[in-house]
């Protein structure tokens, strides 16, 4: 058997092309070409079937992924969650105050979920720390992805603005450096 | 799940609910799970004619999801990626069993089997149009399980799931004339199965 269908009926038409248009009207070939009428009668059959089944395994409630397995899934991935790294925000005399970059960028998220027309991403945070000045300074790389029919440089001029605000709002330091890059437009 | 978690937001495209996945976001990751665990399980089920191994597949798969996930360069390609790894997984247990010769060939063995899961004829429906409806099923159900595995998993992921040629051919390592070609066979063999069945 050949590799390929190159199965063709006496009127040249592929059994391909005839099962491509199953779900459309007949073409006015094959409204006057028996073959192909036979050949669409003979599969439409199994296109009902199929179209029936999907439908019911869709439906049907037993079709499904039990709870409990949801359940294990979630369970091992709260397990082995990714332990994302610590970012000292202060340091006292009666100890210091961290944040996880976890926690760090759901402050983000939370904030860019402000803006319309911008999805967040990737969130990646580093700070610098210099313990003699007390200070710490935030670099934070943002990836977002954005509607296609907004006007780009303003909404991101606008996200980090609302970022500048939620950082010292949510945990008391300056946002530092805020990087942000537009990997992709979400609607087309 | 954190109502204040943004990940959850049903307009979030999936690309971004996948990049914050690949941060290590639980909410986000649960987003996916419940997008995907039932459109894979049918697909297992379909595939394995077993309920609890096909719950298993689609467990390992998106275990494994979560821990492959960083590496997964494109966003987008999320579906396509997590129907090949449960596709995967569906095959390498039909080899195993294979190997161990167990697969089930008797018809009435395979019609007890269907009979556990999935053939409902619809409520409130004419009953000889639901009678045919349920002899149509399974007869598809019955001669589905004939197939070649690789076979029916095309079937599967083209007719019932849709997923394109290219992508096909990407999880079973064929290029997508050759999908065309193994779709085309699974189809005349389903079409004498079923003259057969009726």
């Amino acid at each position: 058997m050949a590799l390929e269908d190159t199965r063709r009926l006496g009127c040249g038409r592929s059994i391909d092309q005839i099962w491509a248009g199953m779900d459309q009207p007949p073409t006015s070939h094959e409204e006057d070409c028996e073959l192909c009428q036979a050949a669409k009668a003979r599969m439409q059959k199994i296109k009902e079937a199929t179209v029936a089944l999907r439908e019911s395994d869709l439906h049907n409630p037993e079709m499904t992924l039990p709870a409990e397995r949801t359940n294990s899934i979630m369970a091992l991935a709260r397990a082995e969650a990714r332990r994302s790294k610590r970012l000292v925000l202060r340091g006292t005399e009666y100890g210091t105050v961290e944040i996880s970059e976890q926690a760090l960028s759901s402050l983000i998220r939370l904030a860019a979920a402000a803006i319309p027309g911008i999805h967040s991403r990737r969130c990646r945070i580093e700070v610098q720390s210099d313990a003699e000045m007390g200070s710490t300074h935030l670099t934070i790389n943002l990836r977002v992805a954005t509607a296609s029919g907004i006007d780009i440089p303003a909404t991101v001029e606008g996200l980090r603005q609302k970022i500048n605000k939620a950082i010292p709002a949510g945990v008391g330091i300056d946002a530092g450096t805020v990087n942000i890059t537009v990997e992709d437009l979400y609607d087309v | 799940m954190n109502d204040s978690n943004p990940a959850c937001d049903a307009d979030t495209d999936e690309g971004s609910i996948v990049a914050r996945a690949q941060d290590g976001d639980l909410a986000a990751f649960e987003h996916l799970v419940h997008t995907y665990q039932d459109r894979l399980f049918r697909l297992a089920y379909r595939m394995l004619n077993d309920r609890t191994d096909a719950e298993d597949v689609v467990q390992e798969t998106l275990t494994a999801s979560w821990r492959a996930l960083p590496m997964l360069s494109d966003v987008k390609a999320f579906g396509g990626w997590i129907y090949r790894l449960a596709t995967n997984k569906c095959l390498d247990l039909l080899r195993k069993r294979s190997a161990r010769a167990e697969t089930i060939t008797d018809p009435a063995e395979i019609h007890s089997t269907l009979d556990d899961g999935a053939t409902r004829a619809p409520l409130e429906a004419d009953p000889v149009a639901s009678a045919e409806w349920a002899a149509q099923q399974d007869g598809l159900t019955t001669v589905l399980n004939t197939l070649p595995a690789v076979q029916r998993a095309c079937w599967l992921l083209r007719e019932i799931h849709g997923r394109s040629y290219a992508e096909i051919g990407v999880t079973l390592k064929i290029n997508p004339t050759t999908v065309r070609g193994t779709l085309a066979r699974a189809r005349r063999r389903i079409a004498e199965g079923m003259s057969q069945w009726r």
